[in-house]
């Protein structure tokens, strides 16, 4: 999606800058910081992530495996110990609990990386080495007619260069 | 204000405030700098690399020799079965405590001198318990047989048993492995972006550009990486405390005297925490030297990590004593003779050595100035680590040489190759740390920029420019 790039050297300016940009409706925003920070994550007002719901399926789907694994193990070579149940609970919640983990964690990483679109294989033409340094970008894919007041309301919030992406 | 090397006063120092701050850090470009210049190899390192693998080479030859002439050659005299090898299996693991604790428990109770220390504890944590996942498959005598205890269909119609504590291990420290590295991992990839894109030369940009999966720092890439960071530090911090309570019942749900004792979960996870963050110590205090880097671990930063060790050894001590106090109000007699054999018997040396380095030697950190000595901290941290090796193997060999049965009861020696595989562990672990801390950042170069105050256009909101 072609659009315009803006380079912000501070935090505050990027901020106003945002917002001013969703006010104004110019198009899908796109925002690069060297780091997290909490003002933007407000400016940008993007819904709760998706993954919590990753983290809950793995660890239920990996809690159920770890206790049906056993069970169904002890059901089918049964070690019979007089007086004692051949699948017994406690002991498999060991099993359970670390699969509950590691199928959790695992699934909660790949949501991470759907909703992240990540691994990235294609060339990301807004990107600039600086925003990792110390540098805020804002990408907005506005329409070639709203180019002009896009870039107007960049230059107006300080932006210290505004460059064209395609 | 005071800078992070610098108390406020000479005995009170702001910890609240200032270990959540690092003034002496200026912007974003002094992070990216001073972090990155720990990746140049100097000659130091090398040096220590080249122990490292020396070292590792030693057991790697025992191990070929073991393999080849079996694991007879090893110390072991029925029924002390168990020797250095589980011995140095529980020291490994207790280890790899600290950086999980670091990472993820203090992520979650948002204590600030966690920021600078975590990564190389978190890396601490991997190599640690890839070294001591080593130590059950070499004891095993026949290593190509360890993927017998994985639970996975086969025609021989041979399943583990799900009862035995030895299967509960398995479980426990491949998920752990594997979650201590998905949890290292994830939190560098922002990081390995910043190196990445510093990286001047061809095939390292490309390979940074690979572990990076392409990261970009956009908003919806932090929107997601801090909820997945969030959930898996949520999801490890009871993987800590669940990993050597299991290990714990390796020992706890035998009826071996010394052994069968409910105090030993929450014993051994003190006593992991105890000695992870004592190996912390040890890793950290010469980087922070040799790298400069005192203004980002700081003192306050190592006054923070002395109490949780002193408070850690207290703990320990006091499960120490209780364990005699049970063994006497028991009026089990085996239980008795145990713990008297502990410690005038044939190994008290070791148990006066656990005692003095894990008991006494700590109480030094009730001293303020002693916490905030480096010199000392880094000389604490290899006696408690010593402490610690002889704690386990007071727990594995008295126990197993003096059973019930006095005709059963028996010496055990170390053979050549014990120590050979015990040195060669330190070598293993040494190596992996010395070569991560070559190519990736061993500071959250991210989460330190969170410290740091952004840029600001407006007047007095905290900016540098």
């Amino acid at each position: 999606m072609p659009g315009l790039v803006a380079n912000f050297r501070e935090l505050d300016r990027t901020v106003s800058a945002i917002k001013e940009l969703q006010r104004k409706r110019l198009g899908n925003l796109t925002v690069y910081s060297p780091t997290i920070h909490h003002e933007l994550e407000d400016a940008i007002e993007a819904p709760p992530s998706p993954v919590r719901r990753f983290t809950l399926i793995g660890g239920l789907c990996g809690v159920s495996f770890g206790y049906w694994v056993a069970i169904w193990t002890s059901d089918y070579w049964p070690l019979v110990v007089g007086g004692k149940a051949i699948a017994s609970w406690i002991p498999y919640t060991i099993i359970g609990f670390e699969m509950m983990v590691m199928v959790g964690a695992l699934s909660t990483v790949f949501g991470m990386f759907i909703n992240s679109r990540i691994p990235k294989l294609v060339v990301d033409v807004a990107y600039d080495p600086k925003y990792s340094n110390g540098d805020y970008g804002i990408f907005v894919d506005c329409p070639p007619e709203k180019e002009k007041d896009a870039e107007g309301l960049f230059k107006a919030h300080g932006a210290t260069e505004v460059r064209h992406a395609r | 204000m005071a800078t992070m090397a610098e108390p406020v006063g000479p005995m009170r120092p702001n910890i609240p405030s200032a270990d959540i701050q690092l003034p002496a850090i200026k912007d974003f470009e002094q992070v990216d700098n001073e972090i990155a210049n720990t990746l140049k190899p100097t000659k130091a390192w090398f040096l220590g690399l080249m122990v490292a693998v020396g070292c590792m080479l030693i057991g790697a030859s025992a191990w070929t020799f073991q393999v080849y002439a079996g694991l007879g050659n090893a110390g072991y005299v029925p029924p002390v079965m168990w020797g250095v090898y589980i011995i140095t299996f529980v020291f490994w693991v207790g280890i790899g405590h600290a950086g999980t604790l670091i990472s993820a428990i203090l992520y979650l109770f948002r204590a600030g001198f966690r920021t600078t220390i975590y990564r190389a504890s978190e890396a601490m944590t991997v190599f640690a318990v890839m070294t001591a996942g080593l130590f059950p498959i070499i004891h095993i005598g026949r290593p190509w047989k360890f993927f017998w205890l994985i639970p996975y269909p086969n025609w021989r119609l041979l399943w583990p048993n799900f009862k035995s504590p030895l299967v509960w291990d398995v479980f426990a420290i491949s998920t752990y492995l594997t979650i201590s590295t998905t949890f290292l991992y994830i939190g560098l990839i922002p990081d390995i972006a910043v190196i990445r894109d510093r990286e001047k030369n061809p095939t390292r940009k490309l390979i940074l550009s690979i572990l990076s999966l392409g990261w970009k720092n956009t908003d919806r890439e932090w929107r997601h990486f801090t909820r997945a960071y969030l959930f898996l530090a949520a999801f490890s911090t009871p993987l800590v405390l669940s990993v050597h309570s299991v290990v714990s019942f390796d020992f706890a749900m035998a009826l071996t005297p010394g052994w069968h004792a409910t105090i030993f979960p929450p014993y051994f996870v003190a006593g992991a925490i105890f000695s992870g963050f004592a190996m912390v110590w040890t890793i950290l205090i010469p980087i922070r030297k040799w790298w400069k880097l005192e203004h980002y671990v700081t003192l306050n930063h190592l006054d923070a990590t002395a109490k949780v060790v002193l408070f850690t050894s207290l703990v320990v001590g006091c499960a120490y004593l209780v364990e005699f106090w049970v063994a006497w109000y028991s009026g089990v007699k085996p239980e008795q003779e145990y713990f008297w054999n502990r410690v005038f018997g044939e190994w008290w040396w070791s148990a006066w050595i656990m005692l003095i380095c894990n008991m006494v030697l700590p109480l030094s950190l009730f001293s303020q100035k002693l916490r905030r000595n480096t010199a000392w901290l880094f000389i604490l941290s290899i006696f408690i680590n010593i402490g610690m090796w002889f704690e386990r193997f007071v727990i594995v060999v008295p126990s197993l040489s003096h059973e019930f049965e006095p005709w059963q009861w028996t010496t055990y020696v170390p053979s050549w190759i014990d120590m050979s595989f015990l040195i060669g562990s330190f070598g293993w672990f040494f190596m992996w740390f010395l070569l991560f801390i070559k190519q990736l950042p061993v500071m959250a170069i991210i989460e330190v920029k969170e410290i740091v105050p952004a840029r600001r256009a407006a007047a007095g909101q905290g900016g540098h420019h």
